[in-house]
């Protein structure tokens, strides 16, 4: 007798899908779980954990906000190695407004968020027509290019950057600040790419010639989606530049660039969420393995592989598919 | 030559080839007839073994799971598991659907790639055996293949399998997008590779009017079932085949 293994969607989700939905408890609970695992998870956490892991908290979630804009970006296929380009720019724009007029962080983050996006996107709107690679190249070139011109010409700061900048008021502030933004951005992007608007996004990634067929100006709609990754992009840096009291060519370290990345490559691309969970395992990971010195980054390397290797979809869609589906062995003929 | 027995494909839960069976002799032109998703493609990329290498690529991605159950033998011996490069080592090669070609390179690099694993005198042989099977091709050898015509490139998708010197040559609806010209030129081109150079063929098509008279023996397939088998002539006699393909 051969058999075969099969998925079947469990009954909770067909009948979760539609306005019956709103007929049970048990329905709306299970379409509830998963959307307040994060809300809770993010701002229920911060009593429990100490000022040392408090400090890890805010900057993985710096690095899941950089994440989850590489994700948006990605869905428009457009590959960005260039993160550290929106971090950096984000961090100049505030830490400038901040040193040099004293403006609160209140108005320099928003600020430096508008201004950031605007100058980033026009900044690569000469290479939007590139794609994959060609792209991907330029947006690593810039920020290596920004860095070296910052210390050769010593403008705002040179080598030594902008110090003494404001700080917030308290970590708390500066804690739930960075947890809401990144929640917003995690379920404002999922809502956008789910949209009829989001359709004409994930079309330009599919096929671009299709899109163009269908009279859709596909260079206005990679420019918005650039926009609001590099928006996003340098909040992070504009947060992160007060957190840290400093901005400087650090900013631009490949480090903002190549950990998103990675987030999203373990976390599983295209989802936001997964690029979030990608992030919150790889950065407290980082930490953890501190004490062992130089052959961190070794083990570090060892657990992407063994990860990519093992799980070459990313964690958030293997978890959803466990939610979602079933399996059950099943005989034929 | 060919031996196929109760081949059943799954695509997760969906069953894209149901309990098929076939044999194709040597020296045969085989076609395999059935409208949309009658499981015609399915079925050449299990006897190519592509269907192993995307079962592979799915299960890396999580995405559907393949599942195949039955036997396909060939020249006595099981291939059911053989990976895809080994089976055309061994003489079964594919000229997939929708023109299979590499747009950016011109004709004749496009024939050179597909018999790169050759020596180079046999692959000679053979480039100038697919110019003499279409002339049309020796004026075209460097222009790039994306700018041919569908015809053009059906042809050259025909003489990229023909390089690799297959046994049995598998063609998935060659006659795709053709005109009707351009569908009696590639007929009239598989009549003569059997003719020929002994090549047998099995070939899937969705029209049976330009097919079933060149055909030994045929297969009809639908939604995955085996519906009719026959000769070419029998097949175009029986009233239910006249009905759904002739329109008569």
């Amino acid at each position: 007798m051969k058999r075969r293994k099969e998925r079947i969607d469990r009954g909770i989700k067909a009948r979760s899908e539609d306005i019956f939905a709103l007929s049970s408890y048990r329905e709306m609970f299970y379409l509830l779980v998963p959307r307040a695992i994060p809300v809770v998870g993010l701002l229920g956490v911060a009593p429990f954990l100490s000022p040392y892991w408090k400090e890890v908290f805010i900057s993985t979630a710096v690095y899941a906000l950089l994440a989850i804009s590489w994700d948006l970006l990605i869905s428009a296929g457009l590959v960005s190695l260039g993160q550290s380009l929106f971090y950096g720019i984000g961090s100049y724009v505030a830490g400038a407004l901040n040193y040099y007029w004293g403006w609160s962080p209140l108005f320099t983050i928003p600020v430096a968020t508008l201004v950031g996006g605007v100058l980033c996107t026009v900044m690569l709107l000469p290479v939007l027509r590139l794609r994959g690679i060609y792209f991907a190249m330029v947006t690593l070139v810039l920020p290596l290019m920004l860095m070296r011109l910052v210390e050769a010409t010593r403008i705002l700061g040179g080598t030594e950057g902008l110090t003494g900048l404001t700080p917030f008021p308290n970590p708390v502030t500066s804690f739930y600040i960075i947890q809401i933004a990144l929640l917003i951005a995690l379920f404002g992007f999922r809502r956008i790419i789910d949209s009829d608007y989001g359709l004409v996004i994930r079309g330009i990634n599919d096929n671009d010639r299709s899109v163009m067929s269908a009279g859709i100006n596909i260079y206005w709609y990679k420019t918005q989606i650039l926009f609001l990754g590099a928006s996003v992009g340098s909040f992070a840096g504009a947060f992160g530049t007060h957190v840290d009291m400093f901005a400087g060519m650090p900013g631009f370290a490949l480090d903002y660039s190549l950990l998103p990345v990675a987030s999203a490559v373990v976390g599983g691309m295209g989802t936001f969420a997964g690029p979030m969970i990608g992030a919150f395992i790889l950065v407290p990971l980082s930490e953890v393995l501190r004490a062992l010195g130089a052959l961190r980054i070794v083990f570090y390397g060892l657990f992407l592989v063994v990860f990519i290797v093992a799980l070459p979809e990313g964690i958030f869609p293997y978890m959803q598919r466990k939610y979602h589906q079933f399996e059950r062995w099943v005989e034929i003929e | 030559m060919l031996n196929v027995s109760n081949l059943m494909v799954f695509f997760e839960n969906a069953l894209a080839l149901n309990d098929f069976s076939m044999e194709v002799k040597e020296g045969q032109i085989v076609g395999i007839v059935g409208s949309n998703s009658a499981g015609k493609t399915t079925l050449m990329n299990t006897l190519s073994g592509l269907i192993i290498d995307m079962r592979i690529k799915e299960k890396r991605r999580g995405g559907e799971r393949i599942t195949v159950y039955g036997k396909v033998v060939f020249n006595g011996e099981d291939i059911t598991e053989t990976k895809p490069n080994d089976r055309v080592k061994k003489g079964i090669v594919l000229c997939r659907e929708r023109h299979p070609i590499f747009p950016e390179s011109d004709v004749l690099e496009n024939l050179k790639i597909a018999g790169y694993l050759k020596k180079a005198s046999r692959v000679r042989e053979m480039i100038d055996y697919v110019f003499n099977l279409f002339p049309a091709l020796i004026d075209l050898k460097s222009k790039k293949a994306g700018f041919l015509s569908g015809g053009e490139q059906q042809m050259l998708a025909v003489g990229m399998a023909l390089v690799a010197r297959p046994t049995l040559l598998l063609l998935d609806e060659p006659l795709l997008g053709l005109s009707p010209m351009m569908q009696n030129l590639l007929v009239e081109a598989v009549k003569g590779l059997r003719n020929n150079s002994g090549i047998t063929v099995l070939l899937s098509e969705q029209f049976a009017r330009p097919v079933l008279p060149m055909i030994d023996y045929g297969y009809v397939l639908e939604n995955g079932m085996l519906m009719l088998t026959g000769t070419g002539q029998e097949l175009m006699d029986n009233p239910e085949i006249k009905a759904a393909y002739f329109g008569v």
